[in-house]
């Protein structure tokens, strides 16, 4: 069997982190191809269903990308999203549920770069972490 | 964390003690509530009530006799949260009309919640805060109180060091560090005083200050050994909290036990829907967005093999949690209404309490303090994102 690869679902702001993976595409920035980008308004805009959904259905890890704090198109959203994280991440751990499967990262649309190393480096963590254990769970 | 003294509806008023007219409390607070009534200081008033029919509930009484002749001030009884009940009358104040509301401090903290979520108008209301030392399931009262519900409670106030040690409560009254209100406007408190004789009674508000008008009240500062007796059994309680948790981490940590712990589960919604907090008109998880079409279900199937019917139990739970853990007031009557029994108590009050906690807050605390996501700092959670 072929080495394992993760599956990721990214949830990337549309005015920055998209833009910064635009960036990465047309400056020719190899990075691993595991991510399924979905473009979404603001990193605000992600409900934490849509985190636990993928997570649940079976996917290794999830990513969200949003604009550096101060930098929001809509002023607040990403402070807003940056509470939730913290509440998300409580709540995995008081579950006993791996918070590091879900990541969070600012990223500009001046940064290509630092996008195609988030990806690189977060498909290379879950690559050791291995295959979700909710992946084997049919019952969830 | 520690209850703080709620700043919002700060007392400049009185506070002191309520004599009890024959050796009988319920009946001295149902002839207060009466008196509100006759002199029109309140249009109605809602407690918790008995019926000749045996139906025990909230019941909003606008008729001095029918608050004498069904009123239970105090039942330790619980079959929803009154806050749910809030919620559905309070929304459009009406001038002149004023409720007078009696609740535990869970539900006045459910209340507290709901006010800052934007679903609760406290204009035509007076939250009338009661001391709680736990409830009875409605299903195990009967047993408990044999058959004179009404007249239990008054043995159940003196006797209250028998009651506390049987522990035959709610689980989450088991492990609730808040046996008197945080926030009311008048507060009528019996925990640790001889109920025979006295109650302690606090405005926490001009609003509350009102309704002691022309009622005796002698101006006495909380009695000591009241505050000894709430300040152990608060200890006892937190205890017995920590005893619960380390019990649910041996049992419902980590991805296969929490599948384990929500097994049974019939994805019913019943704890969202008797959730005082959980507010949403339609819920996420009964609208269309979570439909699927036969080839989707099928083609998700693919990716474990199989998929369990229906979908999204425990996505349901976990979700939930992320939606309501910052408002959740532990008061447990989703366990209550759970069909199946899942442990949903001791679960919300260590992930709810973990939750609050990362942001200083505690539900139903004070009225200021902004709900957790709705509000930031900008110099905050610096690691985060970075």
């Amino acid at each position: 069997m072929s080495e394992f690869e993760p599956r990721i679902v990214g949830f990337l702001c549309n005015w920055c982190t998209y833009a910064g993976a635009d960036l990465a595409g047309t400056s020719r920035i190899q990075y691993p191809p595991n991510m399924k980008p979905i473009r979404v308004m603001c990193s605000a805009a992600v409900d934490s269903v849509y985190i636990v959904r993928a997570l649940m259905e079976g996917a290794d890890g999830v990513f969200i990308g949003g604009c550096h704090p101060g930098d929001c198109h809509y002023v607040s959203g990403n402070y807003k999203t940056r509470r939730r994280m913290v509440l998300f991440n409580s709540i995995m751990r008081s579950l006993g549920l791996d918070e590091e499967r879900v990541l969070l990262r600012w990223i500009s649309a001046a940064e290509g770069k630092r996008f195609a190393d988030t990806i690189t480096e977060f498909t290379e963590k879950l690559r050791k972490k291995g295959l979700s254990p909710f992946k084997t769970l049919w019952e969830v | 964390m520690s209850p703080e003294e709620p700043k919002n509806l700060r007392a400049e008023g009185r506070s002191g003690r309520l004599k009890v007219e024959g050796g009988d409390p319920v009946a001295t607070i149902k002839a207060v509530c009466a008196r509100w009534l006759k002199e029109g200081v309140l249009s109605a008033v809602m407690l918790p009530a008995v019926s000749r029919n045996g139906v025990a509930a909230p019941a909003l009484f606008s008729d001095p006799e029918a608050v004498r002749d069904s009123g239970v001030p105090f039942l330790p009884a619980m079959g929803v949260n009154t806050a749910s009940v809030v919620d559905e009358i309070a929304f459009n104040p009406a001038p002149g009309v004023k409720v007078g509301v009696f609740l535990r401090p869970c539900e006045a903290r459910a209340v507290v919640e709901l006010v800052k979520l934007q679903q609760v108008v406290l204009d035509g209301l007076v939250l009338i805060g009661v001391d709680c030392p736990g409830t009875y399931r409605a299903a195990d009262f009967g047993e408990v109180a044999g058959s004179d519900g009404a007249n239990f409670v008054n043995r159940f106030l003196q006797e209250q060091d028998r009651y506390l040690a049987e522990n035959r409560f709610r689980t989450a009254c088991t492990m609730c560090e808040f046996p008197t209100p945080l926030v009311f406007d008048l507060h009528i408190g019996f925990l640790g005083m001889n109920s025979k004789e006295a109650l302690w009674v606090a405005a926490g508000s001009e609003k509350g200050a009102e309704l002691l008008n022309g009622i005796d009240i002698e101006a006495i500062p909380e009695p000591e050994s009241r505050q000894k007796f709430i300040e152990e059994l608060r200890t006892k309680r937190q205890l017995r909290a920590e005893e619960q948790i380390k019990e649910l981490d041996k049992r419902a940590l980590g991805p296969e036990n929490l599948v384990r712990y929500f097994a049974a589960c019939l994805n019913c919604h019943n704890c969202m829907k008797v959730c005082p907090v959980c507010y949403c008109r339609e819920c996420f998880f009964e609208s269309e967005a979570l439909e699927r079409d036969l080839d989707e279900v099928v083609r998700i199937s693919r990716h474990k093999g199989g998929t369990r019917m229906p979908q999204g139990t425990l996505l349901f739970h976990i979700t939930r949690m992320n939606h309501m853990m910052t408002s959740c007031v532990q008061c447990g009557i989703c366990e209550d209404s759970c069909p199946v029994k899942i442990g949903l108590s001791v679960l919300f009050k260590k992930v709810s309490r973990n939750a609050q906690k990362e942001f200083d807050y505690l539900s139903g605390r004070s009225l200021d303090e902004p709900l957790p996501l709705v509000t930031f700092r900008e110099d905050e959670f610096r690691t985060i994102g970075e």
